[in-house]
């Protein structure tokens, strides 16, 4: 959190001393937002899944959710009904257990395709991961628009399935606004738009929409409930824990 | 008629004027005319198969599957590989394309301790380069029935690149894209495109392709013969001129009611090229033969004389085409009824209210002084050297000539018994055409291409409904053509594998619902059941075009269904054999239903403008012969019934009836002027035998165009119409006057 501050700071300095928007290190703007976003040690809270198809029609799935640090994260669905209790624990190296109450047993699923869905949203396993963008992408600033700055990000890794993202990052909450991505063939195949919230300290992402613009598919995921640093243990995130 | 005439020569400049605004006027709707190749989409909305075929290739996407089959010496190398990777990568980043699965990204689940890995079967970035490493993918892809014979031949030398278009996307559009964009890679393996959309685009170009050489080429031929015939321009221009503005008005108006071109109706302008420059033909001659020196008068004469025969030509032929409007399954054969019978219509309107207009208008009259110069019809070679010998034999040895067509007629019938019937769409490609090649490929490598469709209607998460789909696929793939079938209720016992359970559908619902949870938003869930699961669909595909069998395959499941069908799961089947099995059927049906309404018709109104039924029979039994003949000509030489030559019957009656009409109006008239049955044979012989010869052999020749079209059933199509054309002729020319002969003769002995 001092990290955040400082590079407010930072930022005001710079805005007072006349520079202009476009001398913004596109680094120093994509590490920024990464500390926005992956900067909580935990969170508690209850997630609501809106799956919206082309017509409009939406299904709605409910959550609880429960993370540490970014490569943790455990779900636990309490609506349609057919499906409460269902559980999924996310740990790092790519592993998720599933646990299935109507069975009384967990599977382990381990996936190194990154571009499957995940659970049926229109988030893939790359967009869920909780891996910092700076890690994962080069910036390129490219220009002020309104209230943020819009930078394009290179993947590093020639295994992704974008070509590039657009992102648009406020210019001085440092949150993401929207992410806008596209396929080898240079096309936007999906955007993403963000809403933040203050929760005490952090920026808290309470609603994502997801498009697929290729399938005319949405998917809404909406936080509520949410609590920061609550002292979560790795023990809170075994099987054992998955199973109850 | 002669009022009619007069009317004709004094409203010569508005009927000139009228017939140009509305060419130009129909002539530019044509620019916007479109090509539509999609057969599905000409199945008709009233039989519940083909709506449930439509219905489901709709809403479970089967219909815009399109599909590249890339083969080489072996598809396990690194160079072939790449390019699959290659045509992958291209694919997936075109515009309205969904989804790409190939070799080289097709996913991989394998069960391990505890629960699955989820990978793809070749790392895309890191193919594999060593022989053993090529080796062990080929083990693995052999060992697996989900890839062996799907997505690899079974002997290793074809590989399927599967694409599916997005939903709303111009498929033509795509498909050429997609077709345009692979073959510029300039890869070294051989590439075939196949599935629906492809197919599409491929029928598309070999029809554009046809109207762009054959249409000029049966123009040239045409004319050519009309300058021999006639020896003038005029006798040229004016053929061509009425019928080319019947195409014109035809096709115009066909853009301006919505329709497109089809299949079946791109064939529309060399039909009437064929067709509507016969009636000018006549219409022609007849100012021609008129000895009177006011060419004015002469016009009128000749016009108040040709009219009611060319009329009554043209009405028979009208009804030829209208039959199938009654008759045909498709409605790409309805339409080209409706639309043929307009165009000869419009082609009959031209030759006898705007020909002689114009002739009038631009006073193109035959200069008198050349008029003594025209030979007679019996110094021409046509005369001397075939007229009047057959006029001779008929005379002599009438007798000789039935027996001729009897045991012609004998023969043919016991061919008929050898038609055969086709509806399958890859008949549409002549025989190295690579669609063809790559449909076989499919067959023989992949377990087929054409789609079949088990519908289930019913809750598609009970354990009940799920088990009667298993029951079925496994009844299903006891048929040898039928290779593997895909349903959720597969998926749901892979998923109760994954849980540990045994690869079988769970007894409990609520194991069910919560195995769903694993599959709901996956990409393949929309092309198996509804959104709001309320009906659920089992997709295979059937690896044969033999009509037998697939006329087994059908009759075997609708017992299967009967049986299994429970009020909380009804079942349903479509899909192409089903589809072709319905065709085949009604495609006879449509065959003896349109004819016989044809031959009535014929037959009445005949009857009704001589006033004599006698005469109405008298002039169809050539044409019922020509079509036994025809019949006999398909069963021998095995050209089959199909979508194209269901129609030549029907055309050749309309068509060939002109000839005992002109033959029959001239006999009459002869007979009632000479009272000698042989003068009146010998006459007729000499001036409308001389027009059927013109005719029959510029109508032939065009359709003879026909046999170089690029789509199959077309080729056939023109062979079969020229044929007829050749024996209708041939019959009106020899069997008419033997009936004459046989008729008259009596009944002049007995009045004698």
């Amino acid at each position: 959190m001092k990290n955040l501050k400082y590079s407010l700071f930072v930022t005001a300095f710079l805005l007072i001393l006349g520079f202009n928007a476009n001398a913004q290190d596109a680094n120093a703007i994509l590490k920024k937002m990464d500390e926005v976003m992956y900067s909580p040690k935990d969170m508690t809270g209850k997630m609501k899944i809106v799956l919206i198809d082309k017509t409009g029609k939406e299904k709605i799935r409910e959550a609880t959710m429960m993370q540490k640090g970014t490569d943790k994260r455990l779900f636990r669905f309490t609506s349609p009904a057919s499906q409460s209790g269902i559980a999924t624990l996310s740990l790092p190296n790519d592993v998720m257990y599933l646990y299935m109450p109507a069975f009384g047993k967990e599977r382990r699923i381990s996936t190194s395709v990154k571009s499957q869905k995940f659970a049926g949203t229109d988030f893939s396993y790359d967009d869920m991961e909780a891996k910092p963008y700076s890690e994962k992408y080069t910036p390129v600033f490219l220009k002020t628009e309104g209230d943020g700055y819009v930078l394009k990000l290179i993947p590093k890794s020639p295994k992704s399935q974008y070509s590039k993202l657009l992102i648009k990052v406020h210019k001085t909450a440092f949150y993401p606004i929207y992410m806008e991505y596209y396929d080898k063939g240079n096309s936007r195949i999906k955007v993403a738009t963000y809403q933040f919230e203050k929760i005490g300290n952090y920026w808290n992402a309470k609603e994502i929409e997801m498009t697929d613009l290729k399938k005319n598919h949405k998917t809404k995921m909406i936080m509520s409930d949410v609590e920061y640093d609550t002292g979560l243990s790795d023990d809170d995130f075994t099987v054992r824990k998955l199973k109850q | 008629m002669k009022k009619l005439a007069e009317a004709i020569v004094r409203l010569r400049w508005p009927i000139v004027v009228v017939v140009l605004v509305l060419t130009i006027f129909f002539g530019f709707q044509i620019k916007d005319i479109r090509l539509n190749s999609d057969i599905i989409s000409s199945l008709p909305d009233d039989d519940s198969i083909s709506v449930l075929f439509k219905d489901v290739g709709k809403k479970y996407g089967g219909n815009t599957m399109g599909m590249i089959v890339l083969q080489s010496d072996s598809i396990f190398s690194k160079p072939v590989l790449e390019d699959i990777r290659q045509i992958t990568d291209t694919l997936k980043i075109m515009q309205g394309v969904s989804t790409v699965t190939s070799l080289t990204n097709i996913i991989d689940i394998k069960g391990s301790e505890g629960g699955i890995e989820i990978g793809q079967l070749v790392d895309e970035y890191d193919l594999p380069d060593t022989k053993a490493k090529l080796d062990a993918l080929k083990r693995k892809v052999f060992s697996k029935d989900m890839y062996k014979g799907t997505i690899v031949s079974k002997d290793g030398t074809s590989t399927l690149i599967m694409f599916t278009l997005q939903e709303g996307a111009d498929q033509q559009v795509v498909a050429k894209a997609i077709k345009d964009k692979i073959l510029a890679l300039h890869l070294p393996e051989k590439l075939y495109f196949g599935g629906l959309p492809m197919i599409m685009n491929d029928i598309a170009g070999l029809m554009m392709t046809d109207l762009r050489y054959l249409l000029p080429i049966t123009f040239l031929i045409i004319a050519f013969i009309l300058l021999i015939s006639f020896q003038s321009v005029r006798g040229v221009l004016l053929p061509l001129l009425s019928s080319g503005i019947a195409i014109v008005w035809v096709l115009g108006l066909m853009q301006l009611l919505g329709y497109e071109l089809t299949l079946v109706s791109d064939n529309i302008p060399i039909i009437l090229l064929a067709i509507g420059s016969a009636y000018t033909i006549h219409v022609v001659n007849q100012i021609n033969e008129c000895k009177e020196r006011d060419r004015r008068k002469a016009l009128i004469i000749a016009l108040a004389y040709i009219i009611t025969p060319v009329f009554l030509s043209g009405i028979t032929t009208i009804f030829g085409f209208t039959s199938f409007i009654f008759g045909a399954y498709l409605t790409i054969i309805r339409d080209f009824g409706i639309f043929t019978s307009l165009g000869v219509l419009f082609a009959l309107i031209m030759s006898v209210v705007f020909v002689p207009a114009l002739i009038s208008v631009f006073s193109i009259y035959r200069n008198p002084e050349k008029l003594k110069k025209i030979k007679t019809s019996e110094n021409t070679l046509m005369g001397k050297f075939l007229l009047l010998p057959l006029s001779n034999i008929t005379l002599k040895n009438p007798i000789l000539i039935s027996y001729f067509w009897i045991i012609l007629i004998i023969m043919s019938i016991v061919g008929i018994f050898n038609i055969k019937t086709s509806v399958n769409m890859a008949d549409y490609f002549r025989k190295n055409n690579p669609m063809r090649v790559s449909e076989d490929i499919m067959q023989k490598q992949f377990g087929g291409s054409q789609p079949v469709f088990v519908v289930f209607k019913g809750d598609m998460q009970s354990p009940g409904v799920l088990k009667t789909m298993i029951k079925t696929e496994n009844f299903m793939k006891e048929n040898p053509k039928i290779d593997n079938t895909q349903s959720v209720a597969d998926l749901i016992e892979e998923m109760n594998d994954i849980m540990g359970e045994g690869k079988r559908i769970p007894d409990e619902k609520n194991k069910i619902e919560q195995l769903w949870f694993l599959l709901d938003g996956q990409d393949i869930m929309p092309q198996l059941v509804s959104d709001n699961l309320d009906e659920g669909v089992i997709q295979s595909r059937f690896a044969s075009y033999d009509t037998e069998e697939m006329e087994d395959f059908v009759t075997s499941m609708n017992r299967f269904i009967k049986e299994n069908n429970t009020k909380d799961c009804r079942i349903e089947l479509t899909g192409i054999p089903s589809v072709y099995v319905k065709l085949n059927h009604s495609l006879i049906n449509s065959q003896y239903r349109s004819l016989t309404i044809a031959i009535i018709l014929v037959i009445f109104i005949v009857s009704v403008i001589l006033r004599s039924f006698l005469k109405g029979i008298y002039a169809a039994l050539p044409i019922i012969a020509t079509i036994i003949i025809l019949f006999g000509f398909m069963g021998f030489s095995g050209i089959s019934l199909n979508v194209a030559t269901v129609l030549v019957a029907s055309v050749a009656l309309g068509m060939g009836i002109d000839y005992s009409i002109h033959m029959i109006t001239h006999l009459t008239y002869m007979l009632k002027e000479t009272g000698d049955v042989d003068a009146s044979i010998k006459n007729t012989m000499m001036v409308s035998g001389k027009a059927i010869i013109i005719n029959v052999v510029s109508v032939a020749a065009g359709f003879i165009v026909l046999m170089f079209s690029h789509i199959a059933p077309i080729q056939d199509f023109g062979l079969l119409v020229a044929l007829s054309m050749i024996f209708s002729g041939f019959g009106a020319l020899t069997l008419l006057p033997v009936i004459w002969i046989l008729a008259y003769r009596k009944k002049n002995i007995r009045a004698n």
